[in-house]
């Protein structure tokens, strides 16, 4: 492994401080967890001349319910979002994202912000944000704007923020009481491995009606995707074990993955589908549940 | 740039240069040997410490950010009753083949006991799963920590 090369580390207490550094220094680059941005810097994909360190900031570590909005802070850590009661209650596909990334050591560095920020077509925590209904904040020294997550992704391992800007928070609607969720993920091993193939579906039912469909697939596609066709295909409908096979085989042909070290595209492209399936019926399952 | 921090329940400050990772500093600089140097890309587990009582990579760590903050290696819980009973399960139990990944492993499975002393199998499992073990003696593993989760509450 190659040293890390030099750079100059700021360690910055409050966010007005850091938006300053990344506005002032050149070449600045944001460290939150570090877990994927020292490989980079020292393999040379990434490079700075500044680290700007986030992780003293605590107006960037949160998880809070208000406005019927839930809100999370840019760099809390995976564990605390595994370890959080409202995030159990409230959004257990993301809870259950976040206790499968990496190891245990990664996820008490690693965050949420960071893991978007990477912009891997893999990254975990993205399919359940977005069928959530994700919009992320992001601020500058210049003031602050809001984009829905699927914004953030601008190719693998790119996001689309500027040099100068950092995500704030993520935010999403406090899901409907008949909601129901879920996270499933393929990785060649259960522990401290990439998703082959990840997917999140989130329903919302009335009655045996499905009222809202969200579903997203990750590590199928230069970003991660929402699957709208397969969306259109569920709003309106009686949910029934058929439709869900439907649904799930027709996220055959809007994949588009390839052959790479820990997959083929073919395996991926039938994953897909049978991953789909099995977010829908956890998904069904849980609406009802919560329905009752 | 100065780091300081408490390693072991003593405080140490340092100079250090702002690429230094913890691992290094911790390895080459106060001599803390039981971290060992692995993949160096946070997969293997090796260099793992516990950071305000939590297992991180120390390899994925800048030293600076440990500022302020308590760092513990299994050196400095030699005396800790819960670390000695799990370290007499890893040696009874035959947990221990060359032994590199054992400081390690230890560290792991301290944590996992300090929040949850009754865990499962499974438990157990995830919690070690940023832990390798070349020799793959992962079964004996588990089983020294479920041992030494029997001895802590017989």
């Amino acid at each position: 492994m190659k040293p890390l090369p030099s750079f100059s580390l700021h360690r910055p207490k409050t966010l007005i401080e850091a938006l300053e550094l990344m506005w002032e220094l050149e070449e600045a680059k944001p460290i939150a967890g570090g877990t994927d941005l020292l490989l980079l810097l020292r393999d040379g994909t990434c490079k700075a001349k500044h680290l700007v360190d986030l992780g003293l900031i605590e107006e960037l570590r949160f998880i809070r319910e208000g406005d019927d909005q839930i809100r999370i802070g840019a760099t809390t850590t995976h564990k605390q979002l595994q370890r959080s009661p409202l995030m159990a209650e409230k959004s257990p596909a993301l809870r259950d994202a976040c206790a499968c990334i990496g190891s245990v050591q990664i996820r008490n560095l690693g965050t949420i912000g960071g893991n978007l920020c990477n912009a891997s077509p893999a990254a975990d925590t993205a399919p359940p944000l977005l069928v959530l209904d994700s919009k992320v904040e992001i601020a500058s020294h210049a003031g602050s704007r809001s984009i829905p997550l699927v914004e953030l992704f601008a190719g693998p391992k790119l996001n689309s923020l500027q040099p100068c800007e950092l995500i704030k928070e993520i935010r999403f609607p406090v899901p409907k009481k008949s909601n129901g969720m879920s996270f499933q993920r393929l990785g060649r091993r259960k522990g401290c491995t990439l998703s082959v193939v990840n997917a999140a579906a989130y329903l919302e039912l009335d009655g045996a009606i499905c009222r809202q469909a969200r579903l997203a697939l990750g590590a199928v596609a230069p970003m991660p995707l929402r699957i709208r066709d397969v969306e259109e295909m569920l709003r309106g409908q009686k949910i029934s074990q058929q439709l869900i096979g439907e649904a799930a085989s027709a996220c055959h042909k809007l994949v588009n993955p390839v052959d790479d070290v820990r997959a083929s595209a073919a395996y991926r492209r039938e994953m897909s589908c049978i991953l789909m399936r099995r977010a829908l019926n956890e998904a069904w399952d849980r609406a009802r549940r919560n329905m009752q | 740039m100065k780091v300081a921090f408490i390693l072991n329940g003593r405080k140490v400050e340092c100079e250090v240069k702002p690429n230094r990772l913890l691992l290094d500093l911790l390895r080459a600089d106060l001599g803390i040997t039981s971290v060992k140097k692995g993949c160096e890309q946070g997969e293997c587990g090796v260099c793992t410490v516990l950071l305000d009582n939590a297992p991180v990579n120390s390899c994925m760590m800048l030293a600076q950010q440990v500022e302020g903050r308590t760092v513990t290696t299994v050196e400095g819980l030699a005396d800790d009753r819960l670390m000695k009973t799990l370290q007499s399960a890893f040696m009874e139990d035959g947990a221990v083949q060359c032994g590199f990944c054992t400081p390690g492993m230890l560290l792991s499975a301290y944590a996992l006991l300090k929040e949850n002393p009754k865990p499962t199998a499974e438990e157990v499992k995830t919690a070690i799963e940023g832990n390798l073990c070349r020799c793959t003696g992962y079964v004996k593993i588990i089983e020294a920590i479920l041992d030494a989760v029997e001895r802590i509450n017989s």
